[in-house]
């Protein structure tokens, strides 16, 4: 029992790490999501194909590698140390962890987004039009409410992937909960570690379902 | 007083000429029904009078307000903001109704008044009310438009339409997406329009509604118009064999 109790607190500090890195990667992925989205659809070619560059970048090259490059890219690269960058208590590999999940998540949520728009009939931009509406407003009050709920199944898909994609950030050596499970159990030559994180993990999509559920029940009225 | 003026437009989509120099004057309270076969044009015409589609040339005019002129034989529009003041000028309700899924009745009517009009919501309110209330249809004001039959999400396309006292309102085949049972209250509801002596442009394939409520009828076909006149002379005796032939069929 002391032992399991010893678990749960050790694997509670690499948890919160992973949540943060959850909720950090939404906050930023999702506005550069709908960027992306409309860098995609832009009517100018250069950026239509610099988008499209990026996304296939993004999404044909394993995350792991990514992250690996927005670490140790700077140095490398550039001979910009960021290393020993600390904000407070977060360092670099934190900072990297974060951006590169983000662009990550950025293009296939820009994807998804992209698919939500282009779903949109034509009359209801034409609608818009003629009352007045101007574009920006067309934009946040006609489109965007409706495309959030077309895409909210596949965003839902897209979140419940990134709870379990913080398990990569392990590659730059970012102490999340798998990495202190992996090390919890290597001392103690136990899979129980393992397999408690195995719950963590599961126990935090039962939450997302239940929120992504009641979110999308709320905007159920209307068809 | 002319409400609308169209003046030699032209209008072209790749190397396909569907407008030829179409030219149409509607006065203040005119009724005008416009027919024709589908691929005529009318409802190019209809969404070039209405800023939906650009023309390549000729002059639009509505209440007062230049929406396009031509210079070296190119059309220029006039700019955002003298835009924006155009389409206060006039309402279009389409085919497919095209009303907001996500807002309410209440909310499709008021919210250009008060986003783009900036009318407080009390009055925005109060206008709805006296709309609905003219289409019989102010318990419906909390619904949502997939709650509604077809006809039901009509009216409110009109209202939303009316909403702002546009000086001429546009329908494209209002009726077209209907059956012939909900046709007959929409076209009322066009009917009574007409006797407050509202302004209207109504593309339609509804010949009788058309003699009876239009005040003139054009018959488009080919990008030109073939044929106009009096309502009622339009459909009892075609001039031209194109009309003829067009209106055998009905």
């Amino acid at each position: 029992m002391d032992k399991l109790i010893s678990i749960l607190t050790q694997l509670g500090s690499g948890f919160l790490t992973s949540i943060a890195l959850f909720f950090l990667t939404l906050i930023f992925s999702i506005p550069l999501g709908l960027l992306v989205a409309k860098g995609r659809m832009s009517k100018n070619i250069v950026i239509s194909s610099l988008v499209r560059f990026y996304i296939s970048v993004m999404r044909g090259t394993p995350l792991m590698l990514q992250l690996l490059l927005v670490y140790f890219g700077p140095y490398y690269l550039f001979n910009i140390n960021l290393r020993n960058l600390k904000l407070g208590p977060i360092d670099y590999r934190n900072i990297a962890a974060v951006i590169g999940f983000s662009l990550n998540y950025a293009a296939y949520f820009g994807e998804i987004f992209r698919s939500g728009i282009q779903s949109m009939s034509k009359g209801q931009y034409e609608a818009a039009t003629v009352l007045g509406f101007s574009k920006t407003q067309t934009y946040f009050r006609i489109i965007l409410p409706q495309v959030v709920k077309r895409v909210l199944p596949a965003v839902t898909n897209e979140i419940i992937t990134l709870v379990k994609d913080t398990s990569l950030a392990q590659a730059i050596s970012v102490i999340e909960m798998f990495t202190v499970a992996k090390q919890i159990s290597a001392a103690q030559a136990s899979v129980i570690p393992l397999f408690v994180a195995g719950v963590f993990y599961y126990v935090f999509n039962g939450l997302v379902e239940i929120v992504m559920n009641r979110i999308e029940k709320k905007m159920n009225y209307y068809q | 007083m002319s409400v609308l003026e169209m003046k030699n437009i032209h209008k072209s989509f790749g190397s396909l000429e569907v407008l030829k120099g179409i030219d149409l004057t509607v006065e203040k309270g005119e009724v005008v029904a416009v027919i024709g076969p589908s691929g005529g044009g009318k409802s190019t015409l209809l969404r070039c009078a209405t800023t939906l589609e650009t023309i390549d040339k000729g002059e639009i005019i509505i209440g007062g307000d230049i929406l396009v002129t031509t210079k070296d034989d190119k059309a220029v529009y006039c700019d955002k903001k003298m835009l924006q003041e155009v389409r206060s000028k006039f309402g279009l309700v389409f085919q497919g109704f095209n009303l907001f899924p996500h807002f309410s009745v209440r909310r499709n009517i008021t919210e250009a008044l008060i986003h783009v009009h900036k009318k407080s919501k009390e009055d925005a309110d109060q206008i709805c009310d006296q709309l609905l209330t003219k289409m019989g249809m102010l318990d419906k004001a909390d619904s949502y438009p997939c709650n509604l039959s077809g006809g039901q999400q009509q009216r409110v396309g009109i209202a939303r339409a009316l909403a702002t006292n546009p000086d001429i309102i546009f329908f494209d085949e209002p009726t077209s997406a209907l059956d012939p049972e909900l046709t007959a209250g929409i076209l009322k509801v066009i009917r009574d329009l007409a006797e407050e002596k509202m302004t209207m442009v109504i593309v339609t394939h509804e010949m009788s509604f058309a003699r009876d409520v239009a005040d003139r009828i054009i018959f488009m076909d080919g990008g030109v118009i073939v044929e106009q006149g009096h309502a009622k002379d339009i459909i009892n005796n075609p001039k031209s064999e194109r009309t003829k032939s067009f209106l055998a069929g009905y």
